[in-house]
């Protein structure tokens, strides 16, 4: 376990070197809530009122502290340490969110040890970001914590199965501890770790129910301490370090195709293919650009994958900012499923196969390219609305039976019924001619009505009515208005003199819903 | 099989001819067609129908017969033999005028909304990229695509990946459609008054095809109507029903404009 402390104390310093303080608004007067080097060797403390500080020190930089930009660096520069490890869990309130856990399990053997690792991560975290970084390395979360926190040197690696010899001479405050409990504890005089070690636990347990001993074994490594990692942990993952950073479409499509190449490999053993792919890639200055892909299939063609990531790069083209080059691109499997493997040396794959294989392709192409939302398929719902009776949802591949329909139904249908203004001999009968978009269209022939009733378990919670006025007409609105969403609406199917048909609807049945015949077209027939 | 052939040639010369028929589809596998099962309309195409490996426009007459122009390709994709999937590249929602395809309305026409994969571009690059691809892939049984300009080398290029996977592709154009293209036939569909039962209900939608350019064939002008049921076109009858007298006389078979 590795535990990072990155101090975000000089973020935006009007002078570096200067005492700088961020405060937060608390009872009593802003406090401070970080600090920089300069200001904390003239005395200055965290939590201290900043009306006191300015009393103490003649110049004093102030700035408003912004946790959620906080957050937000803090979640960057873990995407950014998972070049080292995949697992990387930036810390949480209860952990002083700042700084990261980097879970190096099996990935310092890369840099030629656990010491050379923490060497290179300060190293780039003070070039690349500008923080002194405070890092340990111990076999538990806790446990680095603390050291990276309380131990002297600001580099430390713990060997196995130490904790114990350790953290006995640290604070209590290297247990994570709210701060109602590290007083009571001072209180009782208990001021360091070890002196809780050896007493015995029913006591503490019955003080304390929350969380001090929870603290101490995970400290410990008597307890697991889950880790949340900033991007869930791949199942697969194949990474390159580049000695000369790349700048290129191609050179990141290239490199993409040769990591697929070496992931191949190990699905083929473990029988699965791809399902989620995400690439990551790494640039010069810190920032990490991530890109996630989907597939209908799981597959593990090199060649399948390096297509979709250049036509994703090809849609990104204009936000991509290579900046000063990638120097490390790793291509992580986030979603693994089985696939059978296929014999196609003696027999040629099967038409249908190929097809099903080749419709995954074409549709994962254009998804890349178009986004996940452009391509889509038909789904009945059960509404007799015709607005509502079909929703068009992103392709899924299961495909529902459609209801047959008694009544006539329009192939194209507008997005939103459009007014028309429609002569008819009687108010409640058919139209003779009707006008619309600029046009007047002689009715040769009518079919109808179709009635469809609003569906009045969708209807929204009516609003208090307001007192019967006496008013007629501002009665009629009223319960127009109450009704709105429930309105009959009569169908016709018409055609004019040229032949072409369409679909008008009267709103309101007249007399009865409404005073006037509203009308509207809402589609057209072949 | 040559041998037998050239046997069977010395004494009938109508039995090779037949024998030659039957063979010949297998031979020129990929030439293959969609008739309209309508002598006298497939008699003006090259292949007796319209050639799968083809890009082909599909003009509707005015704007409101964009519906009519859909429902003729419906109509055409829904004669198919084998109900494969078909690709559909429309503009996004809000740039097209007239709606969208309705699920429901297909049913209606004949064609199962299933099949449909729709998919939506946010400009002309896009689409013409999606309808490369479809193509490409020789997914689908055919490709359908609304476009608003397209010049002739897009077009030539079209009808090169058309030709080259032996999918049809049917363009739909708004309505002034003057730029000349390398499309093997363009269409333009208007509507003609619907065929109705004995009470007065549609029945069955006419439609009158223009047939304006076509490679290696005729033009001609022609009024149809569909049988979503049995899926087939076929002529109106000759007596237009007494129902229709009056607007059959005034407007007969002529391309009808709305004032």
């Amino acid at each position: 376990m590795l535990a990072a402390q990155a101090k975000r104390r000089c973020e935006k310093p009007v002078a570096p070197d200067e005492p700088f303080v961020l405060i937060v608004a608390s009872s009593g007067g802003p406090r401070i809530s970080a600090l920089n080097q300069a200001a904390e060797d003239l005395g200055l403390t965290v939590s201290e009122p900043l009306a006191d500080a300015r009393a103490k020190v003649g110049f004093l930089q102030v700035r408003a502290a912004e946790p959620a930009a906080d957050d937000n660096a803090l979640q960057k520069l873990a995407l950014w340490a998972t070049h080292y490890a995949p697992a990387a869990s930036p810390w949480s309130e209860d952990n002083g969110a700042d700084g990261f856990f980097l879970d190096v399990e099996g990935a310092s053997h890369l840099f030629g040890g656990e010491e050379k690792l923490i060497a290179d991560l300060a190293a780039r975290l003070l070039k690349n970001f500008g923080f002194p970084a405070q890092i340990a390395v111990a076999d538990t979360a806790g446990a680095a914590w603390a050291l990276s926190r309380f131990h002297s040197s600001p580099l430390f690696v713990l060997p196995p199965g130490q904790e114990t010899a350790a953290l006995a001479p640290l604070p209590i405050a290297a247990l994570r501890l709210a701060p109602d409990t590290r007083a009571t504890l001072r209180r009782l005089g208990f001021k360091t770790v070890g002196a809780l070690l050896d007493k015995p636990r029913a006591p503490f347990a019955a003080r304390f129910p929350n969380k001090l001993l929870r603290r101490l074994d995970q400290a410990l490594g008597r307890i697991d301490e889950p880790l949340k990692p900033v991007i869930a942990p791949p199942v697969y993952h194949a990474l390159r370090y580049l000695i000369e950073p790349i700048f290129t479409q191609q050179a990141i499509v290239a490199y993409a195709r040769r990591l697929m190449g070496t992931l191949t490999h190990v699905l083929t053993r473990d029988d699965v293919g791809a399902r989620r792919l995400r690439l990551c890639l790494y640039n010069v200055d810190g920032a990490v650009e991530s890109i996630d892909i989907a597939l209908t299939l799981p597959t593990r063609s090199a060649d399948h994958v390096a297509r979709l990531i250049d036509l994703k790069l090809e849609a990104l083209a204009a936000a991509n900012e290579a900046g000063f080059g990638f120097e490390t691109i790793g291509l992580a499997i986030t979603q693994a499923e089985p696939m059978p493997a296929r014999q196609t040396e003696f027999t040629p794959a099967s038409e249908d196969d190929d097809r099903t294989e080749r419709y995954a392709v074409l549709i994962d192409a254009l998804r890349q390219r178009l986004g996940p939302q452009s391509v889509r398929c038909f789904e009945p719902v059960e509404s007799h609305i015709p607005e509502r009776a079909e929703i068009l949802p992103p392709l899924n591949g299961e495909a529902s039976a459609w209801p047959a329909m008694e009544q006539p139904r329009p192939l194209l249908l507008l997005p939103r019924a459009e007014p028309a203004k429609v002569t008819a001999l009687v108010p409640d009968g058919p139209p003779r001619r009707f006008y619309w978009r600029g046009e007047t269209h002689e009715i040769t022939g009518a079919e109808g009505p179709e009635r469809i009733a609003g569906e009045w378990w969708r209807q929204m919670p009516l609003p208090a009515r307001p007192r019967e006025s006496g008013d007629p007409d501002l009665d009629s609105r009223f319960r127009g208005d109450e009704r709105k969403n429930v309105l009959t609406r009569d169908y016709y199917l018409v055609e004019d003199r040229c032949g072409h048909r369409f679909w008008l609807y009267r709103e309101g049945i007249y007399g009865r819903e409404t005073a006037q015949a509203n009308w509207f077209v809402h589609g057209l027939f072949a | 099989m040559l041998q037998k052939t050239t046997f069977l040639c010395r004494d009938h010369r109508a039995v090779v001819i037949d024998e030659l028929r039957r063979l010949l589809p297998r031979i020129e596998g990929t030439h293959k067609s969609l008739p309209f099962g309508l002598a006298t309309l497939d008699s003006h195409l090259p292949e007796g129908g319209l050639t799968c490996g083809a890009l082909h426009e599909v003009v509707p007459e005015t704007e409101a017969s964009a519906a009519a122009a859909f429902g003729f390709i419906a109509a055409i994709l829904g004669r198919l033999l084998k109900p494969r999937l078909l690709v559909c590249v429309t503009p996004a929602y809000g740039r097209r005028p007239y709606g969208r395809l309705h699920g429901h309305g297909l049913t209606a026409l004949g064609l199962d909304p299933t099949r449909l994969i729709l998919v939506e571009t946010a400009d002309r690059k896009e689409t013409l990229w999606a309808i490369k691809e479809a193509l490409h892939s020789s997914v689908p049984a055919a490709v359908i695509g609304a476009i608003d300009k397209l010049d002739l080398r897009t077009s030539q290029r079209l009808q090169l990946a058309s030709s080259d996977t032996g999918l049809p592709l049917f363009l739909l154009r708004p309505a002034p459609t003057l730029e000349s293209s390398a499309a093997a036939t363009r269409w333009h569909i208007g509507t003609a008054e619907a065929a109705r039962d004995r009470f007065g209900l549609i029945v069955r939608p006419r439609w009158h095809l223009h047939l304006e350019r076509c490679r290696n064939g005729r033009p001609g002008q022609w009024v149809v109507e569909y049988d979503h049921v049995a899926h087939r076109f076929s002529f109106p009858a000759a007596v237009a029903h007494p129902s229709h007298a009056r607007s059959a006389s005034e407007a007969p078979l002529r391309k009808t404009r709305c004032a």
